[in-house]
């Protein structure tokens, strides 16, 4: 039970702050599906900088952990202002341009990953390797059966992405820029009249959800797979766009989404372990997830809404 | 003043071959795809090769140009043909996209419609010892049709109960990936090659090794049928009702509604003919470009299909010249990068960002109208 509830947080939380990220982006009206690629080279930029620190100082690589994370989160924000660009500033089509990045995430990353492995360290290696971040117990509150399994082994990222959440959810719904954000995604052409940049507000959000995205994509590079590889380009991305679409572009229903994920699938693998099935039924339990998602779906989903502006081009001109 | 003029006059003549609108659906496309290869040839040049050489190699790899040396029973003309054959599922897929994307639907599933079709034919007739005659048309009517239920559920699910195609096909492709494995796993796994077994050559729809004239070629026949393909969706989009109903629901829906077109079964006519491209992209990859199923991956086609059928302007002829410059990168890196020393990568590197600077031809069609209308305003003023 302890271990369902510990696997599924850490799995969740990075899933919940890439979704946070895409729902910065599609509130302000910018269709993104171009997540998979923010995190992914978020995590390459992030795992590269740990790897060569580690190789110039001589450190631990384990010690880095919040260096990687910054620079993540700082190349994960660079490589979204293409997203941006393209789908502000040149009009392109916003699911095309999602697209393309995701493709060129993935063939730059892998490229500069053994081109950058055998350069400094002389070895063709298609990954970097990282580790597993540390975790801590919070001792006393985690003897509480079942809640305390929260506090248990807890990776400090996931502290981390609370609390980027929080900040996240107040900025969002409690701020100026957020209420504008928000209606740049409803009805642009009300913001423009009432003397705000819809642009540069667009902006900002496709930034945002780079930012939010990089530092989700190396929490996963730091648990789960434990060293950077072209392996990052599991989904999470996606994963998160359904989560988000799941939770009607709102950040609390698309927490608990997040959560439902990372429980189902980490009581599939639970299931299957505790069975003693032999390994090729794991596949099978493996699409707990997503079975539930769709089932949910076809309950949930009527009332479902996109934002109004959402994919659309903001022309001034237009009525 | 004349130096400023001179700078006009550079912008005018650089503009000048894609100002035409008649052109521009062709003349866009080439113009980002030359500057690509430009961008790529500065990074072959940064990492210290010969960008033209490589190129050179690129082509020569893809069949397109000779060779300086083949090995026994090859030749240019056998490298075209695998060339066409690892085409031709990305012409499928590509077509699957393009219709979708007509109908105003965005299907991310392809990979996964591929992936059930092409493993439903293969444990029916894969492994079934039929004759090559039965057994090749079965093939295609099967992926056929289980892509086109695959792809017609994710469009009933939208129409239904308003659940969007996105999700849908992602959550299809996860589920696909890992039921798919879990039977491969189980029952048809080869402990050897840790893939599914081979299927029979009866059922492959690409003739491996045949000999003619001393050469050993594979002979994609899906290939025919891609192309035929493609001119038949061209023809269906552009004259026939069904084609009109769709790209009418794509272009706005509640115009659509207003109009009497039925928006719901169009979404659903849209997706299964979709799915059903997608399902011939399955066969024709896992029955003939591979004749065995890897558990546990989804072939990246897919994805890449996604942005073929971008660059072909969502059109079927497009699509195919589209596929072509695609596989003819994709085929070629191997022998590019044994020959020229660069790693093999870079050619997804290229394709990745032929699509990014395709992705702009709207931006570019846009500018170059507006430095045609200042240039008319200016000679107005002049005289």
């Amino acid at each position: 039970m302890d271990t369902i509830i510990i696997d599924g947080l850490s799995f969740a939380l990075p899933l919940f702050i890439i979704a946070i990220g895409g729902i910065y982006s599609e509130k302000s009206g910018i269709t993104n599906l171009a997540l998979e690629g923010f995190q992914g080279f978020g995590a390459f930029i992030g795992a590269m900088s740990a790897v060569l620190i580690a190789n110039a100082f001589g450190t631990d690589i384990q010690n880095l952990f919040y260096v990687a994370l910054l620079f993540a989160m700082i190349g994960g924000m660079g490589f979204s202002i293409i997203h941006a660009v393209l789908s502000i500033k040149f009009k392109a089509d916003q699911v095309i341009s999602g697209v393309v990045i995701n493709i060129l995430a993935l063939a730059l990353t892998t490229f500069l990953t053994t081109q950058i492995n055998a350069l400094v360290f002389g070895a063709a290696s298609d990954k970097f390797r990282l580790g597993v971040s540390e975790r801590f117990t919070i001792e006393g509150v985690a003897n509480i059966p079942v809640i305390g399994a929260v506090f248990t082994n807890v990776y400090p990222f996931e502290v981390i992405i609370i609390v980027i959440a929080f900040f996240a959810w107040y900025l969002l719904y409690k701020t100026k820029f957020g209420m504008r954000l928000r209606a740049s995604g409803e009805n642009p052409h009300s913001v423009d009249a009432a003397g705000v940049n819809v642009s540069k507000i667009r902006f900002s959000a496709v930034l945002i959800s780079g930012l939010l995205s990089g530092l989700g994509g190396m929490c996963f590079a730091y648990s789960i797979s434990a060293n950077f590889s072209s392996n990052i380009y599991m989904g999470y991305g996606f994963l998160a766009i359904a989560a988000l679409i799941f939770g009607n572009w709102r950040i609390l229903p698309t927490l608990a989404a997040c959560l439902l994920f990372g429980f189902a699938k980490s009581g599939g693998a639970f299931i299957a372990q505790s069975m003693a099935l032999p390994s090729s039924f794991t596949d099978l339990f493996m699409i707990l997830p997503y079975v539930l998602t769709l089932l949910l779906l076809i309950f949930f989903s009527k009332s479902n809404r996109a934002p109004r502006a959402l994919g659309e081009i903001y022309d001034k001109g237009k009525r | 003043m004349s130096k400023d003029k001179k700078k006009k006059s550079l912008r005018y003549s650089l503009i000048r071959p894609i100002s035409n609108e008649k052109w521009q659906p062709i003349s866009i496309p080439f113009v980002s795809i030359i500057i690509s290869f430009i961008a790529a040839a500065i990074v072959i040049l940064l990492i210290g090769k010969n960008p033209l050489q490589a190129f050179y190699n690129l082509f020569q790899g893809a069949g397109i140009l000779p060779k300086p040396s083949y090995a026994g029973y090859k030749s240019m003309l056998t490298d075209f043909l695998s060339l066409l054959n690892a085409m031709t599922p990305l012409v499928f897929a590509s077509l699957a996209v393009a219709v979708a994307f007509r109908a105003g639907l965005f299907n991310i599933g392809v990979s996964g419609q591929m992936l059930v079709s092409g493993f439903l034919a293969t444990i029916i007739v894969g492994y079934s010892g039929l004759d090559a005659i039965i057994a090749k048309p079965l093939v295609l009517l099967i992926g056929m049709v289980a892509g086109g239920l695959m792809g017609g559920l994710v469009g009933w699910l939208k129409y239904k109960f308003n659940i969007n195609e996105v999700v849908t096909t992602i959550m299809l492709n996860y589920i696909a990936q890992y039921v798919i494995s879990f039977f491969i796993q189980m029952y048809y796994i080869d402990p050897v090659s840790r893939q599914s077994k081979y299927i029979s050559e009866a059922a492959r729809l690409t003739l491996v090794n045949v000999e003619i004239a001393n050469l050993k070629m594979d002979i994609p026949l899906g290939f025919i049928l891609a192309i035929i393909t493609a001119i038949l969706i061209k023809f269906v989009m552009d004259k026939t009702v069904v084609g009109f109903e769709i790209k009418a629901v794509g272009n706005n829906r509640n115009a659509a509604k207003y109009a009497g077109i039925k928006v719901g079964r169009n979404t659903v006519l849209a997706m299964v003919i979709s799915g059903g491209l997608a399902g011939l992209a399955g066969v024709t990859y896992y029955l003939g470009y591979f004749s065995s199923i890897q558990p546990k991956v989804l072939s990246s086609i897919g994805f890449d299909s996604i942005a073929v059928s971008l660059l072909g302007n969502s059109h079927p002829i497009g699509v195919i010249f589209s596929s072509f410059l695609v596989s003819i990168i994709d085929q070629g890196s191997t022998y590019m990068s044994s020959q020229a020393g660069i790693r093999q990568e870079i050619s997804s590197v290229i394709i990745g960002l032929i699509l990014l600077f395709s992705a702009c031809g709207a931006y570019l069609k846009h500018k170059v109208s507006r430095l045609k209308e200042k240039e008319v305003d200016q000679k107005e003023s002049e005289s």
